[in-house]
């Protein structure tokens, strides 16, 4: 049996409480409909709020804090088919708390790599992100990632731009992180203009290139290396990888 | 004349880029509400250089201006280069627009000699006040302290600053007088102690403290270089040792000439050999040898370990304790960490290894997997080390529609 659902953690928790009451028994979960025909049932399941909670709540009770955790960090990595794996993980959580630390079971193993890469692109990204300052003195960054690492950033900056105010701006997810006196957390970012910014920024950002360019040891070039450590991906907003 | 602000970060970040140390790591979050700034424990690296090296800090000279004559400096008196230096404020100004836009995570400052080591002392910890008191910055600060400077001033940078350093830079005093006349071995410890004794005064953990050590400019052999980072990390004065291969910017007799090429493989074995002393529980004399006393460059120092005792494998990875784990060739902390994991469920195999993601390449022939050795080889040194050193087996290349030749049979 095939199961579809919406990709949210919500309906995913219903179609989790459908398996256990309603035996389904799925070979595969999907989060879109197909293209392509396919020879097996599918069958949709639908958010429903009291089944949903009761997962969450029995989730909440059963799992250890950290396996538990996972499985919330496992909905960040989008684009993932991790659904089969998580579903197994769950299963066996229900019947074996211990058992989810076994890395030698395939599914355990993946969902603890996926979790370690996503913690791995929001270290890289808590380093390679860029501000700039506006006008009024806000800081303004730019975020492109393959998972969803915008509250992790957040938090990260709260700490050491306490006393600022800033936003991380989730491009492709439409998300930002906010960050003034009055309001700390997400939010949806409905419309979006280009901002304006402060007088001082292109003094900073030239200096900072200048640096940039000028502590690189010539007769020890290695673009190579540096291709690795700064992959193409993440340059798209840096400031010193930057064209005027 | 006077320089804009641009000339002078060009010239004072130029002239501090042969000092290696740019780590931030190794101190705890310590934020404060309202306030600006914090240091992360395991340290971030902000972006890399076209040579690959990571930049976690703003690592500039206040001034390259310097009284000091030291032959393998770029900085010394006698050579004829840009000069400028920054004022203490315009330093602090920068760090902090640099650090908001997260360009930075702190401040790495060094100095020439100017005037007198006091007074350029004077002029590092003016600067260290404005970031501190003024502007209430938490992030992380480094110091190279001046060697010879009063022992007043490094108190209070000792208290201000995350992490100090003082550069040995040559491995013997014979090397020492040789090419820095004004620096005596004693000297440049002298300001590390004082400093450790000042941060016990305190609180009962040190200030962390590094050095660094030039290579290839001078006949030290790494045997030596070992020993003297061992010492210095067994009496916990320092916390790193920096490695420098010698890059040649001075036409100076008593160096290697100006087309030497840096030795940068020495330096990348020394690290490695380096981090077996810190995290693997390795001695420096089970690295080095008076019979060996230096690093063999084709294999890492591991495997040359392994292979000279050979007697102590093949280790059963399903008994091992994690310090024997951590010996074996190609196992790091993280594949040692994952195997004590994975064995409390179930024997492992070799396969598992590999389902692990544990590489086996190199530890394939020093391990035991429930009784089954690789049967490939015979357990001789000679064997395995031809096999590691063997060049990878080229791969075939599929056939591409496009590619005629091999649809019509010619050849």
């Amino acid at each position: 049996m095939t199961l579809l659902y919406d990709g949210s953690f919500e309906t995913f928790l219903t179609l989790v409480h459908k398996m256990y009451y309603e035996k389904l028994n799925p070979d595969a979960i999907l989060k879109k409909a197909p293209d392509t025909l396919l020879f097996d049932a599918l069958h949709e399941v639908r958010y429903d709020e009291t089944k949903s909670l009761a997962v969450f709540e029995a989730l909440q009770k059963r799992f250890a804090k950290e396996h538990f955790e996972r499985i919330l960090h496992i909905f960040m990595c989008d684009g993932v088919d991790f659904e089969m794996d998580l579903l197994c993980y769950i299963i066996t959580g229900f019947k074996s708390q211990r058992e989810l630390e076994n890395i030698t079971l395939p599914y355990v193993f993946r969902l603890h790599a996926l979790q370690k890469e996503l913690f791995h692109i929001s270290h890289k990204m808590s380093g390679f992100l860029r501000f700039e300052e506006l006008e009024e003195g806000t800081l303004y960054a730019k975020l492109e990632t393959k998972y969803s690492v915008l509250y992790f950033l957040g938090i990260h900056f709260s700490k050491r731009l306490n006393n600022q105010n800033y936003i991380i701006h989730d491009i492709q997810r439409s998300l930002a992180f906010v960050h003034t006196k009055e309001f700390k957390g997400v939010q949806k970012v409905a419309e979006f203009e280009a901002p304006k910014l402060s007088d001082a920024e292109q003094k900073f950002s030239k200096l900072w290139k200048t640096f940039f360019e000028s502590v690189a040891i010539k007769s020890r070039e290695n673009k190579k290396l540096q291709k690795c450590t700064v992959p193409l991906l993440y340059r798209t907003y840096m400031t010193e990888f930057m064209n005027d | 004349m006077k320089k804009d602000i641009f000339t002078k970060m060009q010239i004072l970040s130029d002239s501090a880029k042969y000092d290696v140390s740019c780590s931030s790591s190794g101190s705890e979050n310590n934020y404060k509400t309202g306030e600006l700034g914090a240091t992360n424990n395991s340290g971030i690296c902000h972006t890399f250089t076209a040579d690959g090296r990571c930049v976690s800090l703003l690592k500039v000279l206040l001034t390259n201006f310097c009284i000091y004559d030291c032959s393998y400096c770029i900085n010394r008196v006698s050579n004829d280069i840009a000069r400028a230096a920054f004022s203490p404020r315009e330093l602090a100004d920068i760090t902090i627009n640099f650090y908001k836009r997260n360009y930075i995570e702190g401040l790495f400052l060094s100095s020439g000699i100017i005037e007198s080591e006091d007074h350029t002392m004077e002029l590092i910890l003016r600067t260290l006040r404005i970031l501190r008191h003024e502007y209430k910055f938490n992030g992380y600060i480094h110091v190279k302290l001046i060697p010879g400077s009063d022992a007043l001033l490094i108190e209070e940078v000792v208290h201000l600053a995350s992490r100090v350093s003082s550069n040995i830079e040559l491995p013997s005093d014979a090397s020492l007088r040789l090419l820095a006349p004004n620096k005596t071995k004693e000297k440049v410890l002298a300001p590390l102690k004082l400093a450790r004794n000042f941060s016990l005064e305190r609180t009962n953990k040190p200030i962390s403290m590094s050095t660094q050590l030039i290579i290839g400019a001078t006949p030290e052999s790494d045997l030596e270089i070992l020993r003297l980072s061992s010492a210095l990390y067994d009496k916990a004065l320092l916390k790193r040792v920096y490695y420098s291969a010698y890059i040649p910017i001075n036409d100076d007799k008593k160096l290697p000439s100006i087309i030497t090429k840096p030795p940068l493989l020495r330096e990348h074995r020394l690290y490695q050999a380096d981090w077996l002393l810190r995290f693997y529980g390795f001695g420096y004399d089970e690295i080095v040898s008076e019979r060996t006393p230096n690093l063999d460059e084709e294999l890492d120092p591991k495997t040359f370990w392994a292979l000279n005792n050979l007697h102590l494998f093949p280790i059963e990875i399903n008994k091992a304790s994690y310090e024997e784990l951590l010996r074996i060739p190609g196992i790091g902390i993280r594949g040692a960490k994952k195997i004590l994991k994975a064995r409390r469920f179930k024997k492992l195999k070799l396969e598992d290894l590999v389902a692990l993601r544990i590489s086996t390449k190199r530890a394939r022939y020093f391990i035991l997997c429930d009784g089954r050795m690789q049967k490939e080889l015979p357990h001789y040194a000679e064997h395995i080390r031809h096999a590691l050193l063997a060049p990878p087996k080229e791969k075939k290349e599929q056939p591409t529609l496009f590619d005629g030749s091999a649809l019509f049979g010619e050849l």
